[in-house]
């Protein structure tokens, strides 16, 4: 099978499984049967894209380009790079332990949900590999939809209201950045005389520098509300709250990352100019993410905010890297991303496991759950040490070559006079320290301690959930231990970021 | 000019009024069976005009008719097959609250004003054409009597309808004093010239079609008259005679870039249209009243397009005029009937509709969706276009303006998404055991169906469209 066919079969298989999802009408143990097997084939397809992707190639792989409205330049055009692979496998890898992990979780309309489960994959996983950029657009806002449902329908006492405020925050990034696309394919056109709406071509336009900036906060404002950045993470908290456990997972896990990802595939890259002048500000914005975020998770009694804030921390540090243009940091946050993918998903999980037997998020409800739930404990461990960054997990990688890029950045920065850079890494350094302070608060209180729960006795984890979390931490460690195999995958790409964001586009006769 | 080439090139027409005249005799008939009969025979017309329409497009016709009146060539065919098609679903809806041969009768005859219209080369025929498309549609009004707000907004449109032709009039006879024709070229010409009376028989024209159109400030006739008419009526003014006016518009404005004075007017007003439309939508708990402001900001987008390029504004307001119309008839069409009107129209009355009507909910949230021009649904490339069309006209601000306006839509579209899915079911909404269907229930499910097909095919080929028209 061509490398090509399998990566439109990835894409396009969660759809066709809405069809035996639609058969089974309703029957609630059917329609998660049918949606695991789904997501497992997906994901096997995936790792094989995976393996034979080749990291000594910057060509887009297993692609395929189809005109789609040929009037205005608009194809089908998807494939694999060094910058969307990690992620691609990371979404497929996750999308059957949501699916297991959730299964006792949500009971009612268990085939709608399921059903929106497949959609919100299948927008994900197109955003992902969209090189079109209405065609990204499309997915990208796609992806509200089924989210849309998924709190709406599924969460919490206030989900009319955490459903709304997500859906809106998010739309008006992108209804900006609709505007900045607009714009940018028109500027293609007045140059090339052809539309196209290709990746590949809007890398060449040639922009003044005003227009750069203009459109690059359009995108910024687009990309930091999903990633998401302080000021404009105000919807998160109220989303992962309110959201059922697999959205929650889902959340963390894949969609936030979207917002990294737009920044490193298209925003950045397509105005490089006016990202050179905004790489303070925005730097300033990722330490205070993750200071901030972190600081927030210190106070929180809601054992899901802890993590939601968390989330923006951790996602500080990815923005971090990107921003600081050296080759390690740019690749600790792709990795970052993905270390974050699956420690996210599995402390959201963890949480989801005791929700569904307590129902209450205090964290003050809780105590001792080592004694009752050795099991559980450990994972819990596990995971908090991946959270903290310990050597020898994922979170290591990532937030290690982060900073070793930020400071290896910095310092050549500060020689010249300018400190700034040198500041922020520092006090990026002090999120570590915080992040190691919040998740053991979290810890002591909730494993140690006399032992309280509101519900008793307590059941430790079954085997269901002890597969599903073993094997995110399995995840955890490869990726810990081994970053080489992902590193060397995506080393070409990154490199062409960096790159493409050193190099001026501003037309030679304005400069 | 031969005889047999106006009686080939107007077939769509000849079989709206072959329709029409059918209609007549059959309602001398009795009427329990005329009923089933009339709505068949209304139907057949109106498709055998739209095939006709696609069958001429396909053979390339080209031809001018009547000294230059009206100017037929594959596009304008394909145009009026699209209107045409899109009344269909209004046809199959209209059982649940009409009777007889009249509703039916009227409606061919309203939509034998609609198809002259693309064709039409001249001012006076677009007159007779938008008049012709508006009068059956008072009558269509107070024909249900669902209640004693029907009358009320039937002579409110009336009065208000009357008092647009009259400007329409005046505009025309300007434009006729200062550039001697009455050509739809005239516009062009008058664009150009520097006499305030030229600029004025402009103004007049467009306000004129600001007011058919319900454009802020003109639009305060259009919430009272949707929510007085029935259904059908409420559905049928809301996509195809919107359509009209802006076909009216296109023509008359084709091939003119827009420019001096008139910019302003035609960006202001619709940018005010599209914030005001949705803003005021948020407050309401109708249904009909909710469409009726979010019309007025559909009204603002399709203005917009005038700004833009001649070349791709016909394309932009076809495919827009197509998506905006097979949203709003798909959520009319899913509205499930009720005996009583005005709690049939309530927004509280949706509240749950998936748990008793879960196909109707689906196709409702599609529509809401593309309403919303939420990707990948059609109302978001339509948007899309819109907003392209603007942009390379060199209007880059006025599009980031109504691409803000037209995010505030997105609240009230989603709450109807939220009544449909999140909230338990509305009081005296489910259907008791053993309870028959009310009449036209499976025609207007039939009438969901195929918008929602024809959304389908809208979001997969859209290019289809964009190149024929």
């Amino acid at each position: 099978m061509s490398d090509a066919l399998l990566l439109n079969l990835v894409l396009w298989l969660p759809v066709a499984g809405l069809l035996p999802l639609a058969l089974v009408r309703g029957n609630a143990t059917t329609s998660r049967l049918v949606t695991t097997g789904v997501m497992l084939v997906q994901f096997l397809m995936a790792l094989l894209l995976y393996g034979q992707f080749d990291g000594g190639d910057l060509a887009l792989q297993a692609a395929s380009n189809v005109p789609w409205i040929a009037e205005w330049g608009v194809a089908y055009h998807i494939g694999l790079d060094g910058l969307n692979i990690l992620l691609v496998l990371l979404t497929a890898f996750l999308g059957p332990l949501v699916v297991i992990g959730a299964w006792r979780s949500i009971e009612k309309d268990v085939a709608l949900f399921h059903a929106m489960l497949l959609l919100l994959q299948f927008a994900m996983m197109g955003a992902l590999v969209a090189q079109d950029l209405f065609l990204f657009y499309v997915f990208w806002e796609a992806m509200l939809i089924p989210m849309f449902f998924m709190i709406g329908i599924w969460g919490g006492a206030r989900r009319s209201y955490a459903t709304i405020k997500f859906v809106l925050y998010t739309a008006f990034g992108s209804i900006l950045m609709l505007g900045a696309i607009i714009y940018l394919v028109w500027a293609l056109q007045q140059q090339g005389g052809v539309p196209s709406f290709a990746f590949a071509d809007l890398l060449q336009v040639a922009l003044p520098e005003q227009v750069q900036i203009w459109l690059l906060a359009a995108f910024v404002l687009s990309f930091a509300i999903k990633v998401p950045m302080v000021p404009l993470h105000t919807w998160l908290p109220d989303a992962h709250v309110e959201a059922p456990t697999p959205g929650s997972v889902i959340l963390a896990g894949v969609l936030l990352k979207m917002g990294t990802y737009g920044f490193i595939k298209l925003g950045f890259p397509l105005f490089p100019d006016a990202t050179r002048l905004f790489t303070p500000w925005l730097m300033t914005l990722s330490v205070v993410s993750i200071v901030y975020g972190a600081c927030l998770a210190l106070v929180q009694q809601d054992i899901k905010k802890i993590i939601a804030y968390s989330s923006i921390s951790h996602l500080g540090y990815v923005m971090l890297g990107l921003l600081s243009l050296d080759l390690a940091g740019i690749q600790g946050a792709i990795v970052q991303m993905v270390s974050h993918g699956i420690v996210a998903a599995g402390l959201f999980l963890l949480v989801g496991v005791i929700y569904e037997r307590c129902h209450t998020r205090e964290l003050s409800a809780y105590g001792g759950l080592a004694r009752q739930m050795p099991v559980y404990a450990l994972f819990f461990v596990l995971f908090m040490l991946a959270s903290v960054g310990l050597p020898t997990t994922s979170g290591f990688t990532g937030e290690f070559l982060v900073l070793l890029g930020a400071f290896s950045a910095a310092w050549p920065q500060h020689l010249d006079g300018n400190s700034l850079p040198l500041w922020l890494a520092i006090a990026a350094v002090s999120g570590v320290v915080l992040g190691a302070l919040y998740m053991l608060r979290f810890a002591l209180t909730f494993l140690f301690g006399a032992p309280k729960a509101p519900h008793q006795p307590l059941a430790d984890v079954t085997p269901r959930e002890v597969g599903v979390l073993g094997v995110l931490v399995i995840a955890v460690f490869l990726l810990g231990l081994f970053p080489d195999g992902a590193l060397r995958k995506t080393e070409l790409a990154a490199r062409r970021y960096q790159a493409q964001v050193m190099t001026s586009r501003v037309p030679a006769d304005a400069r | 000019m031969p005889d047999n080439q106006i009686l080939l090139a107007l077939l769509p027409e000849h079989l709206l009024l072959l329709g029409m005249l059918t209609l007549i005799v059959l309602s001398l008939g009795r009427r329990g069976v005329v009923t089933a009969v009339a709505l068949g025979v209304g139907s057949v017309a109106v498709l055998g005009a739209v095939a006709a329409a696609f069958v001429l497009a396909a053979q390339g016709t080209n031809a001018s008719l009547f000294d230059g009146q009206l100017l037929v060539t594959p596009g304008v065919y394909v145009t009026k097959g699209l209107l045409l098609a899109l009344s269909i679903p209004v046809l199959l809806m209209s059982r649940t609250d009409f009777e007889g041969a009249e509703f039916p009768l009227l409606l061919l005859s309203s939509l034998y004003g609609l198809s002259l219209l693309p064709s039409a080369q001249s001012a006076l025929v677009l007159f007779l054409g938008l008049e012709m498309l508006s009068v059956p549609v008072y009558a269509l009004i107070v024909l249900a009597m669902r209640r004693a707000e029907s009358a009320e907004a039937a002579l409110k449109y009336l009065v208000l309808s009357g008092t647009a032709s009259a400007v329409f009039l005046m505009g025309i006879a300007l434009l006729y004093g200062t550039t001697g024709s009455m050509q739809v070229s005239a516009v062009a010409q008058a664009m150009t010239m520097a006499d305030p009376v030229a600029t004025t028989a402009l103004v007049l024209v467009v306000a004129a079609l600001f007011l058919k159109g319900a454009v802020v400030p003109f639009h305060g006739w259009a919430p009272d008259t949707y929510e007085g008419a029935s259904v059908p009526v409420t559905a049928y003014m809301a996509t195809l005679s919107k359509a009209a006016v802006l076909v009216v518009g296109l023509q008359l404005f084709q091939g003119v870039t827009v420019q001096g004075p008139l910019v302003q007017l035609l960006a202001v007003l619709p940018l005010v249209s599209i914030v005001w439309g949705n803003v005021a939508a948020m407050r309401q708990d109708s249904l009909r009243r909710m469409i009726a402001y979010s019309s007025i900001a559909h009204a603002g987008y399709l203005f917009y397009a005038f700004l833009g390029d001649p070349a791709t504004r016909s394309d932009a307001v076809v495919f827009y005029l197509v998506t905006y119309a097979a949203g709003n008839l798909l959520a009319f069409a899913a509205l499930p009937p009720h005996a009583n009107d005005v709690s049939r129209d309530a927004l509280g009355s949706l509240d749950g509709l998936f748990r008793h009507r879960p196909i109707a909910a689906g196709l409702m949230a599609v529509a809401m969706f593309s309403l919303a021009g939420l990707p990948p649904f059609p109302g978001f490339t339509a948007k899309f276009l819109i907003f392209r069309t603007v942009v390379a006209a060199g209007y880059p601000v006025y599009a980031v303006l109504g691409l803000v306006g037209s995010f505030l839509g997105l609240f009230f579209y989603l709450r109807v998404v939220q009544r449909l899915f999140m909230r338990p079911v509305a009081e005296g909404m489910l259907p008791a055991a053993g309870q028959p269907m009310l009449p036209g229930d499976g025609l207007s499910r039939t009438a969901g169906v195929l918008c929602g097909v024809a959304t389908l095919l809208l979001t997969l080929v859209p290019g289809w469209i964009l190149s024929r028209v």
